[in-house]
């Protein structure tokens, strides 16, 4: 980050607050944006990197290997979903789902991750993937790129903690995300380090008025890396047919929780 | 206890009920025209986006605390709803956590009140749907327990109510698992559909660590104004007739004592006493089929008069067929649902449940029908003499051909919250607590 994006975020962050927002807490958050914007960089790099290899196995009709590469390579992506959604036609272009077009998977303005997951696991073949397969490298390079120059909007990053949880809560618990691939696991997980990092760097801020609500958050936060970890394999996680409905409800209870507490962080904060 | 005072609810609440509708209804009614047709119109004509007039009863709470839960007895208001969760409690101190929490919610909800305010860069504590004085609107929440929240926990199994089991397919049901059983089942009857709405968003909203919600169904009854008397006939189901014409009188707390309430004479875990068995189904109606089904046939497989809801033998609605004179069925046919589901015999008493069912609306089938049917809810002190065994007589009935139960499920209703000091559910967390260990 520049010193000047620094300054912008800092000045905006006295304009929002209001008389009950505590200006050394204002203040304060310039240095956990800061930390956020690296966190961001490192993982689009890591994005751009993994899409080249995954693309790269599309298009020379690898199944297998597109397969194997398919989960990680958006796992960076699911962590820094809020920032990549400020943009969002990118975010349509990239993670769209066949429910977003009239004619489902048929429709050929389909795109992106989930057309290339259908072709793959549906159709076990890489056949019509290589436009789609370049449109989505050259989507993800557009989205570092635009996002290299954005000075992130401090209520964007602390309220994007929440927004991940509605995410999983709202379409992803019922594993309707990764519905060809079944890898919905760890998309979980990508959206669960992407909001507890948010926390982490603003939780020193909040602890001190409020550390019944850290420790909660944080209890939350510890019974989804238990729960996830019982699914551990390899590299990532077990298919998502093998989650357990016992399971799936302590997930889903925790990230409910969570998105209630986490929509408070922004208030807590003095965001406006 | 005395019998009489198991029954909390008055026959006073419910003329005031009945009385407070009937104003609301006449008297917006009469509001409107009135002016218009004398020319002058009102000094604040409505405009098309204007709330609609309320009626007074929004005004009216039915009380929380009573050795029985309220939304049993209590009159049914016009809309109704049920919410099937999963309970993640893992443990007796879980359990007495949700349970205290919910009894919280429910005094809070059904009594009224205003919404706490809180700093506005925070979300709102409320969804605010009602304004942020929350109207009791006669808002009933009951609580009742599935099968699975006792076999999943080993320390409940055995307080498990001994006739409480997961519902299982009737010879005409179509179950679909998406809209089947739950650990707890809530019931919200309310003058209006966005109080019942309103209860539901609050529940999710305070209790998310608690509970997960895995089915729900809304639904209503037409309102009625009441007779010249006083007194008000069934409501209609959506086949037309009159439904829950031979309920038994829930004014009659000696027989609700009898055939609705579990007490001390039944051998059921003491916990459990005050409570009662609830049988939930959601029954789709064929109706396209049925509304080309000549009126004459449609009688006989009902047993009643379209119109007038009097048994085939003539009479008004609340009088009783007298089957012993039609043994061959000549009137009423023998397979009549209302002759099936209640003979009148004097075995068939031990039958009687006390049903409090709602019309459903949902939408349309791929076919391009009407998806909508019977919210059925009945209560009884004993699930399969009541229910099980009703139904049992019921398969095969000519009405099949017009229905499809499609989910539901069996539950049981907790004993009241008796006290201010106590909480819904209490009795079986101290049951719980008595076989297994609990920290003080």
């Amino acid at each position: 980050m520049t010193r000047h994006t620094l300054f912008a975020a800092a000045s905006f962050l006295l304009m929002a607050g209001s008389s009950l927002a505590a200006p050394s807490t204002v203040l304060d958050l310039v240095e956990p944006i800061a930390d956020y914007k690296i966190y961001v960089s490192e993982k689009l790099d890591k994005l751009v990197e993994d899409t080249e290899a995954f693309t790269a196995a599309v298009k020379a009709g690898d199944v297998e290997k597109a397969k194997s590469l398919f989960a990680p390579t958006r796992l960076s992506y699911e962590a820094i979903e809020p920032i990549a959604e400020l943009f969002s036609d990118l975010d349509a272009s990239i993670d769209s789902r066949a429910d977003d077009y009239e004619k489902q998977e048929q429709d050929p303005a389909f795109p992106g991750f989930h057309r290339i997951e259908y072709g793959l696991w549906e159709k076990g073949s890489t056949k019509d993937l290589d436009p789609v397969a370049d449109q989505l490298l050259a989507d993800v390079k557009a989205l570092r790129e635009r996002i290299t120059d954005l000075a992130l909007p401090p209520e964007k990053v602390v309220g994007g903690a929440a927004v991940l949880m509605e995410e999983v809560a709202a379409t992803k618990i019922s594993g309707e995300e990764d519905r060809y691939s079944h890898t919905d696991l760890w998309d979980f997980k990508g959206n669960f380090d992407g909001a507890d990092k948010i926390f982490q760097l603003v939780r020193p801020l909040v602890e001190k008025q409020d550390p019944a609500f850290v420790q909660k958050v944080a209890g939350n936060f510890a019974t989804i890396e238990t729960t996830l970890a019982k699914y551990k394999e390899g590299d990532g996680y077990k298919s998502y047919d093998k989650l357990t409905d016992d399971d799936r409800n302590v997930l889903s209870a925790a990230v409910n929780t969570l998105a209630e507490d986490l929509s408070t962080l922004r208030g807590k904060l003095g965001l406006d | 206890m005395t019998k009489m005072a198991r029954n909390n609810e008055t026959s006073l609440g419910r003329r005031r009920l009945i009385l407070g509708l009937g104003a609301g209804l006449g008297g917006s009614v009469i509001a409107r025209v009135s002016p218009a047709a004398e020319g002058q119109g009102p000094a604040h004509p409505p405009h098309v986006a204007d709330a609609p007039t309320g009626h007074e009863a929004r005004k009216d709470a039915w009380p929380f605390f009573g050795m029985v839960q309220q939304g049993v007895v209590t009159p049914r208001p016009a809309n109704g709803m049920v919410a099937a969760f999963s309970v993640l409690a893992k443990t007796p101190e879980d359990l007495e956590a949700m349970f205290r929490l919910l009894t919280e919610r429910i005094l809070f909800l059904t009594q009224g009140g205003a919404v706490p305010e809180l700093d506005p860069r925070l979300p709102p504590p409320d969804s605010g749907i009602l304004g942020p004085l929350i109207a009791p609107d006669n808002l009933t929440i009951t609580v009742s327990l599935g099968s699975s929240l006792f076999d999943d926990r080993e320390w409940l199994k055995p307080h498990k109510p001994r006739r409480l089991q997961r519902m299982t397919k009737f010879r005409n049901d179509a179950l679909s698992a998406d809209i089947c059983h739950g650990d707890m089942l809530l019931q919200f009857c309310a003058n209006t559909p966005d109080t019942n709405i309103h209860a539901l968003r609050d529940i999710l909203k305070t209790m998310s660590a608690h509970l997960v919600l895995r089915w729900k169904q809304e639904g209503n009854v037409p309102v009625v104004p009441p007779k010249p008397n006083g007194s008000t006939e069934s409501a209609r189901n959506f086949l037309g007739f009159r439904d829950g014409s031979a309920n038994p009188d829930s004014n009659d707390a000696n027989l609700m004592a009898e055939t609705v309430w579990v007490g001390a004479e039944r051998d059921e875990p003491e916990w459990a006493f005050n409570g009662t068995y609830q049988a939930v189904r959601i029954i789709r109606n064929f109706v396209e089929r049925w509304d080309r089904t000549p009126l004459r046939e449609q009688e006989r497989i009902i047993g009643r008069n379209k119109a007038s809801g009097a048994p085939l033998d003539g009479g008004t609605e609340a009088d009783v067929p007298a089957y012993e004179k039609d043994p061959d069925g000549k009137i009423t046919p023998l397979d009549a649902h209302i002759r099936l589901a209640n003979p009148r015999t004097a075995k068939s008493r031990k039958n009687l449940m006390l049903r409090r069912p709602f019309n459903y609306s949902n939408g349309v089938t791929k076919s391009g029908q009407l998806d909508q049917g019977l919210l059925f809810i009945s209560f009884q002190a004993d699930l399969e003499e009541g229910f099980i065994a009703v139904q049992r007589r019921l398969d095969g009935e000519p009405l099949e051909e017009y229905l499809k139960p499609v989910g539901g499920g069996y539950f049981y209703v907790l004993p009241g919250a008796p006290a201010p000091e106590t909480y819904l559910g209490e009795t079986l967390v101290r049951a719980a607590c008595r076989t297994t260990a609990c920290p003080t």
